[in-house]
């Protein structure tokens, strides 16, 4: 039942997908930016998936050192590796945009610096995971580590508004606007992309499930 | 007739110009989505071939540990 659900809502999320990117390529270019404009319709929803990610794993990392239920370490570890791919999408399409854009790769800037730092703090967080072997130890570890990662997501989100960047401010939240038809396929983009993640996070949560079953087997092996 | 020939090949250059910087803008576009669809394929490929992976091992461990009593 569950495996039907995660089915249809990964259906329904490529079936998006695939109309927004037939309407993104429509839409005509950006007066001053041109064509490369568009990267916005992937570049947005995936950071905003990413931080959303971050943000569940925090509140999962909490609950795990209150309750110490590892279902809430599983799913911390399930949204962080997923916000990681997203982030990385993010960081990449930002990059290209950038090319084109600023003329360079890559600037030192305030946004895209605490972006690069929390994508390697969570990357830390995956790292440090698979270095503790004791499961116990390994979740209260990580748990620790991804409250103290989360503190990086403000400074991601406010940094164009707390310091001059190069970044641009973003279209909806700094004053800017999209034409009313460009609003609605955006909107659709970032539900499409937010369910992707989701069936990524039920995924990424099975396993784990099936990493708990694989400790609990070689307890019993080394038990006999 | 010079000055109208210079005016052209000017308006003609103006024209390619702008058409390279189409023409580029759509390159890094396309690379762009590429990318992002690049990087959701490749992370659904990695969860997969980890499922496997971690199936096989429960599918060992199971098979293990039947044996185990009976030796």
């Amino acid at each position: 039942m569950r495996d039907k659900i995660l089915y249809i809502i990964g259906a329904v999320a490529l079936i998006l997908l695939a109309r927004d990117m037939y309407l993104i390529t429509g839409f005509p270019a950006e007066a001053n930016q041109g064509a490369i404009f568009k990267i916005i319709f992937f570049h947005v929803p995936m950071a905003i998936t990413a931080l959303t990610c971050a943000m569940v794993a925090f509140v999962a990392s909490i609950l795990f050192l209150i309750t110490k239920n590892f279902q809430y370490d599983a799913l911390a570890v399930a949204v962080t590796e997923v916000g990681l791919a997203f982030l990385a999408g993010n960081l990449i399409t930002g990059s290209i945009w950038g090319r084109v854009a600023w003329g360079i790769w890559w600037a030192w800037d305030a946004r895209l610096t605490s972006a690069l730092v929390c994508w390697l703090l969570y990357a830390g967080y995956l790292m440090l995971r698979n270095a503790i072997e004791e499961p116990t130890q390994r979740a209260t570890f990580a748990a620790v580590f991804s409250i103290f990662a989360f503190i990086d997501v403000p400074i991601v989100i406010f940094s164009i508004k707390w310091w001059r960047t190069q970044h641009p401010q973003p279209v909806f939240w700094g004053g800017g606007s999209f034409p009313p038809d460009w609003s609605a396929v955006f909107g659709w983009q970032m539900l499409a992309i937010l369910l992707v993640g989701v069936v990524f996070t039920a995924v990424r949560l099975r396993q784990e499930q099936f990493q708990r079953e694989i400790d609990s087997l070689r307890r019993m092996a080394h038990a006999l | 007739m010079y000055a109208l020939m210079l005016l052209q090949a000017s308006a003609d250059d103006a024209v390619l110009r702008e058409m390279e910087r189409l023409q580029r803008n759509f390159t890094f576009l396309n690379s762009g989505l590429w990318v992002a669809w690049l990087i959701l394929v490749v992370y659904v490929l990695m969860m997969v071939s980890r499922e496997r992976k971690l199936k096989r091992e429960i599918a060992g461990l199971k098979a293990m540990l039947e044996d185990k009593p009976r030796s």
